[in-house]
């Protein structure tokens, strides 16, 4: 239930019709040895939009340029039409930014800490009043937003982040890492809470992770970079489909299904103590089902999994790259057990 | 501030029926009505800084100092009111322009090493610069509106004891003359007022900036200005056991420069140089004034050249910090 005002709206607000982000070539470089970004080209559209890399990728460096903050070495980059090196006095009236890092007094509340920043952003002292609340509620802070930030939990202070860049009503966020820190129950909350500033908002997101299958489950788009170079833009949907991989493990008679799954086209691989299957349609989940069943085998597991970001996004990422990694830990993700069927 | 707070009806209309009680989500609202441009921005900014100053908006802890000094800087003044309500028609206690030197600077160098670290150091500590500079104002805009914000505090602090010696003063004098005189005694010393507050919290800001621990920073502020201000009375000292090229009557080299070292002995010496000229009344006032011999120009131009650099390089603090 959103409330128009009657007043004519200024058009200078009015979300983009093409791409919220343009970059053309975009190159940062600190000094002469660090590259952030590396002629990194990307558009950008309307929705949420995940940004996907590794610790040090260059995503921060991104959106810092794109906040006009940072200069670029050299290309060029346009937020909501705005050029980002000369415009970003406009780009920043129409964008809120959440940092990566803890960046909150310990000392003010989060009503006086986000009405403060309201202000900042331009509005009048009633009206950054009466957004601030809005902002926290919105996040989720109720009574607890009189107390100083000091005594918050990270997840709170993640909220309040949240509600200072949402209070000067943004066309756009930038969100770094909005779950960093959090426990899972928290990072549940918190990509509910950016899905539905997305969705039922109508702001632009772009919401930079190191997980993939944390913020798959809530973007529309996705923008992977390494080493400061792109890896893919797509959407979620055709990303999902080409990369993700079917987990199986039965109590016995790996060999025997490995066998069965080859017979029927498709090209399972042993890992640890189950077998990955390529998920190349929805149909694999009941070719594997039926094999298993016609085995007669124990299933204990049936989960989708995905590989490293860096293998995920290997431009002929049709069928995805199984070769096993030694560890587990940190090589595969697990999505989620809410995918499985 | 009219048409995007406007409730919605439904969920009013809802409440009535469940009989009240039930919070309703009445979803995002735009903000379509008046933004503030870039000058007003920095306008609150400012006025949010000073608040800060005065412990203000913070914790009752945070009132103590700025307050103390505060009252401690005004009871001259409020002695010579009641002095001269007790025995009118007699001279005031303190004059305008020096009034009492040792108290300003010491009850200055308390509230500039505990409040100017408040007003920057603590962003810096929390990494709060972010979330400033992702607003529309650019870099230059925060340590101007933090240094326009101390200067003002800095001057509710000079100046607001002198505004009270005054009216204690011209509230227990007869006659419009006796009036002008004292306004015309206070006029300068409020604009000396002002540059204790300029050079002060321009000083006091840069040497806070350098870093987000509070104690360094009081203590970068604390220690330098008391040592100069120690070591500069020393030095004055010595050299007065010399005298000068003329031979006794005027002081020596080391006696009039001495006073460079310490901003509050500069400022001593800014006011001799000025008042020079005007002689005797001068000496009999000042009691406890920086010696500057024939070198009260080199006075004016090391309050000028200090004051400006700790400005820029205030200013080039914040182009370099970095923002996460």
């Amino acid at each position: 239930m959103i409330v128009r005002p009657t007043q004519a709206r200024d058009p200078a607000r009015e979300p983009a019709a093409g791409a919220v982000i343009e970059a053309r070539g975009l190159t940062k470089q600190y000094g002469t040895t660090v590259t952030a970004l590396d002629n990194l080209t990307v558009s950008v559209q309307p929705g949420i939009t995940g940004l996907i890399g590794a610790n040090g990728a260059g995503k921060s460096t991104l959106i810092k340029i794109l906040l006009g903050l940072l200069e670029p070495t050299s290309g060029h980059a346009e937020v909501l039409g705005h050029d980002c090196v000369r415009e970003g006095f406009a780009i920043r009236t129409l964008t809120g930014y959440m940092p990566e890092h803890d960046c909150l007094p310990p000392d003010v509340s989060a009503t006086e800490l986000v009405t403060h920043f309201g202000r900042m952003s331009g509005l009048p002292a009633t009206a950054a009043r009466e957004r601030a609340a809005d902002s926290l509620r919105h996040v989720g802070l109720y009574e607890e937003r009189y107390r100083h930030i000091g005594t918050y939990s990270t997840g709170m202070k993640q909220r309040v982040k949240l509600a200072q860049a949402l209070v000067g009503d943004p066309r756009l966020l930038l969100l770094d890492e909005p779950t960093n820190g959090l426990d899972p129950a928290g990072r549940t909350a918190m990509l509910d809470l950016v899905a539905r500033i997305g969705s039922e908002f109508g702001i632009s997101i772009l919401v930079a992770s190191h997980l993939l299958g944390e913020i798959e489950q809530i973007c529309d788009h996705l923008v992977a970079i390494d080493g400061g170079r792109l890896l893919r833009a797509d959407s979620i949907s055709s990303v999902t489909r080409a990369t993700a991989v079917l987990l199986v493990e039965v109590d016995e008679g790996t060999e025997l299904l490995q066998a069965a799954l080859a017979d029927r086209g498709m090209s399972p691989v042993p890992y640890q103590r189950g077998l990955l299957v390529p998920l190349t349609s929805d149909e694999v989940y009941d070719v594997v089902r039926d094999s298993v069943a016609a085995l007669g085998l124990p299933l204990r597991l049936m989960e989708q999994r995905r590989h490293r970001i860096e293998e995920l996004f290997r431009a002929d990422a049709t069928v995805p790259a199984l070769d096993v990694p030694d560890s587990p830990a940190g090589s595969a993700q697990t999505t989620g057990v809410a995918r499985v069927r | 501030m009219s048409a995007d707070i406007t409730a919605p009806g439904e969920p009013l209309a809802a409440a009535a029926a469940d009989g009240g009680g039930v919070i309703h989500n009445i979803g995002y609202r735009r903000y379509d009505a008046e933004r503030y441009g870039r000058a007003r921005i920095v306008l609150a900014l400012t006025w949010h800084s000073f608040r800060t100053a005065f412990g203000l908006g913070r914790g009752a802890m945070a009132k103590i100092f700025p307050w103390l000094m505060f009252v401690l800087l005004c009871l001259p003044a409020v002695v010579n009111a009641v002095g001269l309500a007790i025995h009118p028609g007699s001279q005031p206690v303190v004059g305008y322009d020096a009034y009492i030197p040792s108290l300003r600077a010491v009850a200055m160098l308390i509230f500039v090493a505990i409040e100017a670290p408040n007003l920057v150091s603590a962003d810096l500590r929390n990494h709060t610069l972010p979330l400033y500079f992702a607003r529309p104002i650019r870099r230059i805009d925060y340590p101007l509106a933090k240094l326009l914000a101390f200067v003002l505090a800095c001057l509710v602090m000079v100046e607001v004891p002198l505004l009270l010696l005054y009216l204690g003063t011209v509230t227990q004098q007869h006659g419009a003359s006796q009036v002008l005189e004292q306004t015309l005694q206070l006029a300068p010393g409020l604009l000396y007022g002002a540059a204790w507050a300029v050079l002060l919290a321009s000083i006091g800001l840069l040497l806070a900036s350098a870093t987000g621990k509070r104690v360094f920073a009081i203590c970068a502020i604390g220690i330098p200005l008391f040592f100069s201000f120690i070591l500069s009375h020393v030095l004055e000292h010595v050299g007065e056991q010399a005298f000068g090229p003329a031979g006794p009557g005027e002081p020596s080299a080391l006696a009039s420069l001495a006073g460079l070292i310490s901003p509050f002995t500069l400022l001593g010496g800014v006011l001799r140089w000025l008042q020079a000229p005007r002689g005797d009344r001068v000496q009999a006032q000042m009691i406890q004034a920086t010696i500057v011999g024939h070198y009260g120009w080199v006075y004016g131009a090391v309050f000028l050249l200090l004051t400006a650099a700790a400005i820029g390089g205030l200013i080039a603090r914040y182009r370099k910090v970095g923002v996460a």
